[in-house]
Order: C-alpha cells, then sequence, then structure tokens
C-alpha cells in the first residue's frame, strides 16, 4: 500500500462512488454482524464506514479484520459504494456512502484505552458517548488520546485556522513578526517571575518573559514600525480556573500610530477571527471610559450583555432618618443600586433577605445589601418605614419603578466596596436570573483609565506599566493628589466581561518618562539600576508608538465556546499548574542542582519572602484551616514547643516493635445482604436540614476555591 | 449555667415494658438520638439536630429504658472542662448516664460524685452514632450509683454491630451474675501508679489495699516501668486522631459558617478557627503538628503503643486484675477554670492506660471520691463487674 495516493476518510463523497481509494487511519468503532464487519475508519479529516465482507475480501484480509480493536491504526484499499437505502448515518458527513475493503494491514495494534475516544454513534440516532464525563486529569495524562476525539481535534485545528487568519491579517497590513528572548531579564509586569538558573553564571538566574514589553518598544526604536509576534508568556500566579502559567498572547506594536489606527487594526482583527467561528462582531466596538465602566457596572471588565445598570441614589438620601444610611453619607460615603426589572417573582422576600442580603452580598464584601420590591404602586421592604414618602417617591423616579420591580442597593462609606460590591451582585443576579442571552458577544473598549493608583504607603504605582502614557504631561511628579488624577492613554478590549487584551501608547519622550519614574519614586540611582538599558535607548530618537497584547488562549476559547481554555491548549497545565502527561515539575537530580550552584542557595539565611513560610504556627493554621486570633498566638507556640518535647521522649522511648494504630486489629468485614443504595436520609432531603447553607439539593459554599 | 441538662426529652419514651423499663438513663449530646440536639458541647456542631439513633440509644430504648434527656458536655468529650456529667444520677434525675470515656472522663466524672463510672472493652460496645474524637481509644462509658445497674444497661448495649467494625462478631452479650471468690482472686497494684499519688493520696489508697486484703484477696504489688509512658502515646495519638476526625467540621455540612469569607479556604479558616474552644484548639494544632510537621513522632508513639499493650498483657497474667488510683487529688481543682492540655493530662495520668490499650475499666467508691480504680483484661468486663458488685456489698455490708 502507498501512502502517496492515500485519500482523506472525511473527504470521501459520492463522487468517488465505484473507485477503488487507499485509506489510511484509527478504528474508532466496529461491528460484527456474522463475519459481516463495519467499522468506523478515523482519521484528523472525519470518519468514513469500512465494509469487511467476505464476499469482497479475500480471506486472509477477513481472519485479519476479526483481530481488529479500537484505535488499532490501519490502513485499507477498497471501493466507494453507496449504503444500502436506509442504513444512511446522518452523524457522519459520509454517511451516505461507505468503502468495501479488498485489502487490510495493520499498521500498529492498541491497547485497551483509558476512556472511549469515539463520540459518534454508528447507528443514527444511538446516543454517542461524550468524554467529558472523564477526569480532566486523565484526559491530560493520555492528551496523545485525547487529541484523537474529534472535539479536541476540531478545536486544535479552529485555533490553527484562527492564529493564521490573525498573521494573514497582520502581515498584510506591513506587520511583522519578530522572536523575542525566552531567557531574559525580569520586566515590569508585576506578576511573579518564573526564574531559570543560569549554569554559566551560578546564583544568576534568567527570568520567563511575563510579555515581550521591553523588546517590542525596543523594536520599534530599532524602526521595525509594525511588529507582532504569536509569543509564549509566562506568569508565576496563583491558579485560577481559566489561567495557565504559560499562555500565548498575540503581541503587536506599532509606530508613528494613534488609539484611532489601533482601534480600527484591532477591531477588524478581532471580527476577522470571531468569522473563523462563525461569529460576526458588529462595528465599530463600544467604548466607555474607565470611570463610567465602575459606575454602571462596578467592573473595569463589564459584562455588557444585559442592563442591570447601577443607578446613584446617594443624594436621593442626604436627609435621610434611615441612620445606617445617613451615619454612611456623613462618613463621605455613596449608595447606589440596581432596578432588577420584573423580577420579583423570582427574588421573593426570603431571597433576598435570608440569601442576597445575609450571605451573599456580604461575601462580597458589602457590609449590608437594601432591597426593596415595588408591589401595587408601593415599595415593600423590611424597612421601609424609616424611609419618608419623599425618599421613596424619588427611588420610584430614579430606578424608574413599575410593579414586579426589585430594587437592590449596597451603601458604603468607601466607593469601591459599593461599585465591586453592587458589580458581583449585578453579575450573580444577571447569571441567576437567566438575563444573559445566549450567542451574544458584546465588545467595548475601555479608555481613559487612571494613571497612577494609590498605594498605602501613602505614593502611588502605575496602573499598567511606568511606559505608559499620560492623558497630559504638565503635571507636578510630587502632586499625589494631582497623579492620581491623570489618565492614561490606555485601552482594554473588552468582551462579555472577560478582558481579551490591552495596550497603551508608550512614553516616547525622555524627560515625561523621567517624571514618571520620579512620581514613582524612583530615584536617579534606582531609575538606572531597574531600567538602564531601556531608558538609554530612549535617548537615541525613540517614535512615538503604541501596541497591544490579546491573550489568544482566552480568545479562541470564547470563539470556540469552551468551558475552559484547557480545551483549546494542546498540552495544557492543570489546575495545580503540573503536567499529568509528562510529570512536569519534577524533582531533579542533586548533581544537577549543584552543576548550577544552588545546592547552599541562601545558606543559613532565611530565604527572602520564606518568613511567612517559616511560621510554623501560620503553616499548621493553614494546613489544617483553623484560624486563629493574635491572642491564641502564644498559647499555640507553647503547644508547638510542647510538642516537640513530646516528639523528642517518644523518639527516645520507641523502641523496635511494629507501630500499632489500634488496641484491637481491625479487621474488615462485608454486610452480607445490604446492597448500595442512596442514603434514605439524603433522599428525603434531611441531611441538608442542619447544613448552614443549602441551594436545593446540594450544600451551597463561597462561589471562589481560590 | 441552669441546668445540668443540655436537653430534655419532652417525651419520655418510658414504655416501663422490657428488662430496663424502670431505668431513667441520660446521655450526652455527643450520642445521636433522631431530633435531639447533639451539638457535643461544640460550636462546630452548633444548631445540630441528630438524623437517627445511634446503636446504643436504639438498643436501650427496645430494653423499654427511657432516655430523660442529655446534659452539658465538654467539647466533644475531651476533658471535663464545663462538663456537668454525673451530676444528673447524683440529683435523681437520672438512674444512669452514658458518658464517652476518651481518657478516663467517665470515671472521673463519676469520682466527682461518689457514684460508679464504667468505662467498658474497646470493641464491646458500638460506637455507631457517637460524635467521637478518639476512635482507637473512646468507649461509651456508664455512670450509675451501683454496679448491677451498669452491667444491666452493659448487657442491653453490648455485642456486635454491623455498622461499626471495632466490635468483634464474637464479642460477648452475655453479663449473668458470677460467683466471686475473694481467696482465688489476685489484685496487682501498679507500683509507678502509686508512687505517682502525694502522700496524702497514697495513705488512702494503700488503707483501701489493706480493706481489700482483709476481705480475703491476695494483693501483689507488679512493677511497670513504663507506665508513664501512657499518658505521652495517649497525648501524641489521640491528638493526631483529633485532628484528622474533626477535619469533617468545616461549616458546610454542619456547624455554623463565619460570614463574609471570599473564597473556600478563608471560609474553612474562618469557621474553623471560630468552631473550636482554647483547649481543642491546642490539641488539634499538636495533632496537626505530629501529622504535618513530625510524623515520625506518631509512628513512635504507635510504636510504644505496642510495646505496652504486650507488657500489659504480660503484667495481666501475673494478677487476675489490677487495682489503681483514680486521680491524684492534687490535679483537681476547681474544674471550671481554663484549662490547658498539661492540666488536662495531669488528670488523666492514672485513667487514660486502660484508653491506651483496650482494657475494661472502672471507677469504684469508697466513701464518695475517695475510691479506687479497677481494671481487667480486655473483654473480661462480665468478671471485673461481678468483682465490683462483690465489693459494693462488702461495703454495704460494713466490712
Amino acid at each position: 500500500m502507498r501512502f502517496t495516493e492515500r485519500v482523506f476518510c472525511g473527504q470521501l463523497t459520492p463522487d468517488h462512488l465505484g473507485k477503488t481509494v487507499q485509506l489510511a487511519g484509527w478504528v474508532d468503532a466496529y461491528r460484527d454482524h456474522g463475519g459481516l464487519l463495519f467499522i468506523h475508519l478515523r482519521d484528523r479529516s472525519g470518519i468514513i464506514q469500512i465494509v469487511v465482507s467476505p464476499d469482497v475480501a479475500q480471506e486472509d484480509v477477513c481472519l485479519r479484520a476479526a483481530t481488529l480493536r479500537a484505535e488499532y491504526c490501519v490502513a485499507v484499499a477498497g471501493e466507494v459504494r453507496k449504503r444500502v437505502n436506509g442504513t444512511e448515518n446522518p452523524n457522519i458527513d459520509t454517511g451516505s456512502i461507505e468503502v468495501m475493503v479488498s485489502d487490510l494491514k495493520i499498521l500498529s495494534e492498541s491497547e485497551a484505552l483509558p476512556f472511549a475516544i469515539s463520540d459518534k454513534a454508528m447507528v443514527a440516532g444511538a446516543a454517542s458517548a461524550g468524554a467529558e464525563q472523564v477526569a480532566e486529569d486523565l484526559r491530560l495524562q493520555y492528551r496523545y488520546l485525547d487529541i484523537r476525539r474529534p472535539s479536541m481535534r476540531d478545536n486544535l485545528m479552529a485555533r490553527h485556522r484562527i492564529f493564521q487568519c490573525v498573521r494573514e491579517f497582520l502581515d498584510s497590513k506591513g506587520f511583522v513578526e519578530v522572536e523575542t528572548p525566552v531567557l531574559t531579564m525580569s520586566t515590569p509586569e508585576g506578576a511573579r517571575d518564573y526564574l531559570v538558573p543560569s549554569r554559566v553564571h551560578p546564583q544568576n538566574f534568567y527570568a520567563l518573559p511575563q510579555s515581550p514589553q521591553l523588546f517590542k518598544q525596543l523594536l520599534m526604536i530599532g524602526g521595525m514600525e509594525r511588529y507582532f509576534q504569536l509569543a509564549r508568556c509566562f506568569r508565576d500566579e496563583d491558579l485560577r480556573p481559566n489561567r495557565q502559567p504559560e499562555f500565548t498572547q498575540l503581541d503587536l506594536e506599532a509606530s508613528f500610530i494613534d488609539e484611532e489606527f489601533l482601534y480600527e487594526l484591532i477591531e477588524e482583527l478581532t471580527v476577522r477571527m470571531f468569522a473563523v467561528g462563525g461569529i460576526a462582531l458588529p462595528r465599530p466596538f463600544a467604548r466607555m471610559t474607565h470611570a463610567e465602566a465602575m459606575e454602571k457596572t462596578g467592573s473595569d471588565r463589564p459584562d455588557l450583555r444585559f442592563g442591570l445598570h447601577f443607578v446613584d441614589v446617594t443624594n436621593v438620601f442626604s436627609r435621610t432618618n434611615y441612620s445606617i444610611f445617613r451615619q454612611i453619607l456623613q462618613r463621605g460615603g455613596c449608595i447606589k443600586g440596581i432596578n432588577i426589572k420584573g423580577q420579583s417573582e423570582s427574588l421573593s422576600k426570603n431571597v433576598l433577605q435570608n440569601e442576597y442580603a445575609r450571605e451573599i452580598a456580604p461575601s462580597f464584601g458589602a457590609k449590608g445589601m437594601t432591597w426593596m420590591r415595588a408591589e401595587g404602586g408601593k415599595l415593600e421592604s423590611n424597612i421601609v418605614q424609616y424611609f419618608s414618602d419623599q425618599e421613596l417617591d424619588e427611588l420610584k423616579q430614579r430606578f424608574d419603578v413599575q410593579d414586579g420591580d426589585v430594587l437592590i442597593m449596597v451603601a458604603d462609606p468607601s466607593y469601591a466596596v459599593v461599585t465591586s460590591a453592587l458589580g458581583h451582585l449585578r453579575l450573580h443576579l444577571a447569571d441567576r436570573l437567566g438575563l444573559i442571552p445566549e450567542n451574544c458577544f458584546y465588545p467595548v473598549w475601555i479608555t481613559d483609565f487612571p494613571l497612577f493608583e494609590a498605594t498605602d504607603a501613602g505614593g502611588v504605582t502605575s496602573s499598567h506599566h511606568p511606559f505608559t502614557a499620560p492623558d497630559r504631561v504638565d503635571f507636578d511628579p510630587k502632586n499625589i493628589e494631582e497623579l492620581l488624577s491623570l489618565r492614561s492613554r490606555a485601552y482594554d478590549l473588552v468582551m462579555n466581561g472577560e478582558e481579551l487584551g490591552g495596550g497603551s501608547i508608550r512614553i516616547n519622550n525622555r524627560d515625561v518618562q523621567r517624571k514618571i519614574f520620579a512620581a514613582l519614586g524612583l530615584t536617579e540611582e534606582e531609575m538606572k539600576e531597574k531600567f538602564g538599558f531601556f531608558l538609554r535607548a530612549f535617548d537615541f530618537g525613540a517614535p512615538p508608538h503604541g501596541g497591544l497584547a490579546l491573550g489568544m488562549d482566552r480568545t479562541v476559547s470564547m470563539i470556540l465556546q469552551t468551558p475552559s481554555i484547557r480545551e483549546v491548549i494542546a498540552f495544557p497545565k492543570n489546575r495545580s499548574a503540573g503536567c499529568p502527561l509528562t510529570g512536569a515539575p519534577s524533582e531533579v537530580k542533586r548533581e544537577q542542582l549543584a552543576e548550577l550552584g544552588l545546592l547552599n542557595l541562601g545558606g543559613e539565611e532565611t530565604l527572602p519572602g520564606d518568613s511567612h513560610r517559616e511560621n510554623i504556627v501560620d503553616r499548621l493554621s493553614w494546613v489544617s484551616r483553623i484560624g486563629i486570633s493574635e491572642a491564641e498566638r502564644p498559647v499555640m507556640e507553647k503547644v508547638l514547643s510542647q510538642a516537640s518535647e513530646l516528639s523528642a521522649l517518644a523518639r527516645q522511648r520507641a523502641g523496635d516493635m511494629t507501630p500499632i494504630h489500634s488496641a484491637v486489629p481491625v479487621t474488615n468485614r462485608l454486610r452480607p445482604g445490604t446492597q448500595e443504595n442512596r442514603s434514605p436520609l439524603a433522599q428525603s432531603g434531611q441531611l441538608l436540614k442542619t447544613a448552614p447553607s443549602i441551594k436545593g439539593d446540594y450544600f451551597k459554599v463561597t462561589a471562589v476555591l481560590e | 449555667m441552669d441546668s445540668v441538662f443540655f436537653y430534655r426529652n419532652p417525651n419520655p419514651d418510658a414504655s416501663g415494658n422490657g428488662p430496663l423499663g424502670h431505668l431513667s438513663i441520660a446521655t450526652q449530646p455527643n450520642i445521636s438520638i433522631a431530633g435531639w440536639p447533639a451539638e457535643a458541647g461544640s460550636h462546630a456542631l452548633a444548631g445540630y439536630t441528630a438524623l437517627e439513633d445511634a446503636s446504643v440509644a436504639a438498643r436501650l430504648r427496645k430494653k423499654g429504658a427511657n432516655l430523660c434527656g442529655a446534659t452539658r458536655m465538654s467539647e466533644f468529650g475531651f476533658g471535663l472542662k464545663n462538663s456537668l456529667a454525673a451530676q444528673a444520677v447524683q440529683k435523681g434525675d437520672a438512674n444512669a448516664e452514658l458518658v464517652l470515656d476518651l481518657a478516663g472522663e467517665c470515671r472521673l466524672a463519676a469520682l466527682h460524685e461518689g457514684l460508679c463510672g464504667y468505662k467498658p472493652s474497646y470493641g464491646l460496645v458500638s460506637r455507631y452514632g457517637l460524635i467521637g474524637l478518639i476512635p482507637s481509644m473512646e468507649a461509651c462509658g456508664i455512670i450509675a450509683r451501683d454496679c448491677k445497674t451498669i452491667r444491666d444497661i452493659l448487657e442491653a448495649v453490648a455485642g456486635p454491630d454491623e455498622y461499626d467494625f471495632s466490635v468483634p462478631e464474637d464479642a460477648p452479650v452475655s453479663f449473668s451474675t458470677q460467683g466471686i471468690d475473694p481467696e482465688k482472686i489476685s489484685l496487682g497494684v501498679i507500683e509507678e501508679a502509686r508512687s505517682a499519688l502525694s502522700d496524702e493520696d497514697r495513705v488512702i489508697f494503700d488503707a483501701r489495699t489493706q480493706t481489700l486484703k482483709k476481705a480475703g484477696f491476695t494483693i501483689k504489688t507488679l512493677p511497670f516501668p513504663d507506665f508513664s509512658l501512657f499518658s505521652l502515646v495517649h497525648r501524641i495519638v489521640g491528638s493526631v486522631e483529633a485532628s484528622s476526625c474533626l477535619g469533617r467540621y468545616d461549616s458546610v455540612r454542619y456547624g455554623k459558617r463565619v460570614p463574609g469569607a471570599k473564597n473556600w479556604n478563608e471560609m474553612y479558616l474562618q469557621s474553623r478557627g471560630a468552631a473550636f474552644g482554647p483547649l481543642l484548639k491546642s490539641y488539634l494544632f499538636q495533632g496537626a503538628y505530629f501529622q504535618f510537621e513530625q510524623f515520625s513522632g506518631y509512628e513512635d508513639a504507635c510504636r510504644i503503643r505496642a510495646r505496652l499493650l504486650s507488657e500489659m498483657e504480660q503484667l495481666t497474667t501475673q494478677a487476675d486484675f489490677l487495682i489503681l488510683p483514680a486521680v491524684n487529688s492534687a490535679s483537681i481543682h476547681a474544674p471550671n477554670t481554663t484549662e490547658s492540655l498539661d492540666d488536662t493530662y495531669a488528670k488523666v495520668f492514672h485513667t487514660a492506660f486502660t484508653n491506651v490499650t483496650g482494657q475494661p475499666a472502672f471507677y469504684l467508691p469508697f466513701e464518695g471520691n475517695k475510691g479506687v480504680q479497677l481494671a481487667g483484661p480486655r473483654l473480661s468486663d462480665a468478671r471485673l463487674l461481678a468483682l465490683g458488685e462483690h465489693i459494693q456489698n462488702m461495703q454495704q455490708r460494713g466490712q
């Protein structure tokens, strides 16, 4: 059999009828009809049914075919023919035809599989088995088998097409793909670096790039004018469900441009990428300032697929008798709320008070939540009697209240607490009430970010990074209040509440750059030490430039609407930042460490950042998940020092007998005559009765695992 | 605290029928009785109501006993701080009380009130439905005024239970009266247990052994140089088992949740931090130390436990029963002050060894709280109780 003449399973059409074809691939599924063998043969392009019949094939072919099992790798030759009427399979593209095998060669056998790969039923209408039930770590451990599954294969191929679309489009716009180093210096992105020890320079480290930020700016200074890269970036951050230690970002930068150029470019690119997934995005994308996003949705990555925008009602209560509000306003606080239109049936008093006010709102950081329901032209709630008629009328007007509406309000001395808590409540309610339309994509540019954020120490820090251009340059770097009022020329692309990417116009004037560093409190020395090589480049005629980075894993995942970004990455890390397939990260030999000069790193000294872990009370409090107060700490310290004495005594007197764990040897026994069954206590719901919090048939816990 | 009872059964179910129909029995809220609050003295189970009957409770009811209520207890039954065990029996509100014996609590509570306190052999009485703390050491103890009542109750509750695999299928179920002939019985005094007493306590203890000697029993002095290690083993192993056992109190299935946690870990940390009292928290931290920092210390303790078990087996071939003091009276001060682990273990110095070995033991009152502790080989419960009954009868006759 010659592979040069091979055709692809999924590309066979009725045009091939009567032709003899060569195929190769894997046995997806097989059925034995008493000597007549039906096989789904699968390759990357799809599935074709092949038939081994003693009427057509020689005996030795039939004998070989009888030994086939799932995922055997085979090559076959045979004639394409139309399926018998009534046996067509609409589940596969080639369902109207089949191949009568005349020759079959087993290229490679397969052992029993750790999970089913086939997800196409052989018979029309039969249920197909999904791999969604398989534990993800098992899928990752056998990722090469997982990738054989059509849904994973489709994801990876779609990812390829999206990447191709990016390359072609940017190439057409004059962008040049340039690679930047992976072994590099720590850059100022602010997350933790992955470090790589240097053997040549013992006890010195490369950092893996968190982004090619400095290099792409240097490429601009180098006159490349338009650069892009599908760059692998690394951040050693705490894992969240949709985060990977290494990820791919579309990194681009251009010179002699402004924001509008980038909006235009990225919008067109985004539309093209989403079109690969069959999604038509509307243009132009909406724009919203950071301040407006916070004011309306409490988030700098607002999900605008639904309403529930905030309404500020602070001044409604400026003379209120309701003491909680009055005290908050006296402390300079604010009050904002949401009108949840026509949802009073879904949001009963009980749900609002016992779930939202008592549990959910506090878990989002609010100290309380006020609710009102509109019924019979009036606002009702457990505290409505504390408000004047005027206040209630004003509320009705502000919120445009109609019967059936539900108002929720959060009041707090801190603007950040109000917007953050209300923002979380907004998302929670939209999810719970099913207010988020399906298959809807709402891209929005968030602009005018604050350039600086206040630090606890009374200074300022960059909201993005220190190379972001400010909206004006005539500021006083010593005037904190003025610094905090500066906006940056940064922009984020947000879709459906997720940040797909962001960027900024950069500073290209060295004096402005020095002013920014001065505002950040860096001395001339410190600037030199941290960014010397980079600042030096600005002494040689840096062009105005700006750029953006898009998280490609997240973007592809959104286009393909997969439940996690791991579904669009060939070999992702699992939730513990490990790779179940290779076992990475792993221990290394002492010799390797010695070679790298890492054996006595830190010597006797405590390593920086290690002090928290060094505290045994904190560590034990953490591992046994028992919080302790500062007042309890000395007691626990004493307990542990006694425990260490007990341990020493036990070692001294241990002797050499085999340890026992019970006074009576434990034996396993069966309960004869009993069958596994669901506990009647669970069935009747009694098990849930004494739980602190439940939802339906489940125990309810805080939403976030981390 | 205004009442001995944490909960009183509003519908006393005494049928008057059955062999225990005449008995009103109190429990503690770590024994599940369907519909009764079962907080086990801990915030970790605040508001928890038992869903089904513990095997012991079901068996007592089946024999006609009236379960009259649950008394106030220490947190998870560890130590006697805040415990009002034995007071219901003392005040006549109950004929008997079930008290979990983790390190001697049942016996010491009986001592405080001058009553009999019995810890059965490990694996004799089902622990199914008990809210435990130290699974390899705890046993459901019984407090009553006399040994006969204890025997009747033990007979009702002892024996195999398909839901508790630590009770062997051949666990004895009969505790009928057995004649005791003092002339044929030797009582061993563990010298190290005796010499740990204060002078004053030792005089009283020696007077007890003298009385029994006069009654015809043979008194033997037996050396046990490792005796103080029982306390060490109990403290290490007990804390590890407690830390592991209380892992389930996570404010998800029961107990109170501290509101406002942003994620699961915070929820666990805060809720579990608020759930446990100071003594138990110390114990759990110590347990965590051996689990996560110094596991070899736990293994060493388990090695010592193996040795102590074999030495104890050796010892019980030299005398029929052991007679020991129950407590060093200096270690008992006002029961409601803050207790440290040191205080707790000082109190159980003489009792914890039977929890380590699984032997039966009980406190037998002499002039109220100046009684002695008797212990026998594992599963010698019937004879040990007969011995107790014999000595009690002897006391009543004024011998």
